[in-house]
């Protein structure tokens, strides 16, 4: 499914126009985003949780040249899905 | 800070800033995430433009093992929704970190990190035997130096290059420090035997790193220790007050003012029990006499006076 897809289906179920919908995923993800970079995080029953984890620095290898790389820390955003969602996986 | 928003929450901050009723953001937010949840669960695959993609992964059959057991079983091929957040997004939130990048590490820092690696190897090892005076300690400290240098020299002698100067290094170190047990072996040979001895029992099991032949090890003791230049004084000391001894340094009491000490430049705590008492392991009596905290250690000035006290058995 792509975003356009996503788009319609979601202005169809709350009935609205594509374009205000388009505006307020935005305006939903701008808030999101403004939370994560407060370091919370967002956690819906059914769906799971979107967080901000740091990742610590590192040193990987190159496996073919064999050379070393500090890969320096850095903050990632996470999904956990959760249990409800993974149950019906299944 | 560290927060869990929850739908309600969100819903609320949504409305806020799209300016939708409250009841209509609620509305929206639930289907929003009702939509990935359900279309990634039928289609495989949502993409949302902004947030990111989220999609469903075949994981295959693997092996494991049982910790408690130790049993081998294998995880079952599953699937499991994996999210990739979208790339402008993932640089937004990384912004903090943004100024750093990958740093290639050249093949010295190489070395240094392999040493310090195995420092860290035989350090964990040796926790676990039992807390150690401050003279085991600094031996084992030269030890491990020791074992770290020829790791250095195979390093570097793959490299090829700049190994010389290392191995010139190396053999300059050597000879110095023979030189000093030559000298000094009349002084301290003989205790320090002892105390190897003594040790050898408690550093049976410590790491098998130690790659020196083990007759090595008491003649390079002695040496290394002498740089700090506080081992030599405090053997002489120790004879000469044999009152304190380095176990015991918490059956004493304080009985009154022995000296007045005015701090010169280098002076210590450590260094001003070591003078008074023959051992630098009392320095909390003098610390706690003069009410100091263990802040205000490192910012004694020059000429400050430290009110040294007198000792007696408890």
């Amino acid at each position: 499914m792509n975003n356009k897809q996503f788009l319609t289906e979601l202005s169809g179920k709350c009935q609205m126009s594509a374009e205000q919908a388009a505006e307020q995923i935005q305006t939903l993800i701008g808030v999101m985003e403004n939370l994560w970079q407060n370091g919370d995080s967002v956690s819906l029953s059914g769906f799971g949780v979107l967080e901000v984890k740091k990742k610590n620095e590192r040193v990987s290898v190159n496996p073919t040249t064999g050379v070393r790389m500090l890969v320096p820390p850095k903050l990632v955003l996470t999904y956990k899905p959760s249990s409800i969602l993974k149950e019906k996986l299944k | 800070m560290d927060n869990k928003i929850n739908l309600s929450q969100l819903a609320d901050l949504l409305s806020q800033a799209g300016g939708m009723s409250k009841a209509a953001s609620e509305q929206f937010v639930k289907n929003f995430f009702d939509i990935i949840s359900q279309s990634v669960l039928t289609e495989g695959v949502v993409k949302v433009k902004g947030l990111g993609t989220f999609k469903l992964v075949d994981m295959e059959d693997r092996e494991s093992v049982n910790v408690n057991t130790g049993e081998r079983f294998t995880i079952e091929g599953h699937q499991k929704i994996s999210f990739v957040p979208d790339a402008e997004l993932k640089e937004r939130i990384n912004k903090p970190f943004a100024s750093f990048e990958t740093v290639e590490i050249s093949e010295e820092q190489a070395a240094k990190l392999d040493k310090l690696e195995q420092s860290d190897a035989s350090l964990t090892a040796e926790t676990t035997i039992k807390p150690t005076t401050d003279m085991e300690k600094s031996k084992k400290a030269s030890e491990k130096k020791e074992a770290a240098k020829p790791q250095v020299k195979e390093s570097e002698k793959k490299e090829g290059k700049g190994g010389v100067k290392v191995l010139i290094w190396i053999l300059s170190i050597i000879l110095v420090l023979a030189l000093i047990i030559f000298l000094l072996w009349p002084l301290i040979g003989g205790k320090a035997l002892k105390d190897a001895d003594k040790n050898a029992k408690e550093k049976a099991p410590a790491p098998a790193v130690v790659k020196p032949a083990p007759e090595k090890k008491p003649e390079a003791q002695p040496a290394k220790k002498e740089p700090a230049k506080f081992t030599l004084t405090k053997a002489d000391q120790d004879k000469a007050l044999p009152l304190f001894t380095v176990a015991d340094t918490v059956n004493y009491k304080i009985v009154g003012t022995k000296a007045t000490h005015t701090m010169v430049k280098g002076d210590m705590l450590t260094t001003i029990s070591l003078q008074y008492y023959g051992t630098k392991k009392l320095w909390p009596y003098i610390a706690k006499y003069n009410g100091l905290k263990s802040r205000s250690f490192k910012r004694m000035p020059v000429g400050f006076k430290v009110k040294v006290p007198e000792l007696a058995n408890k």
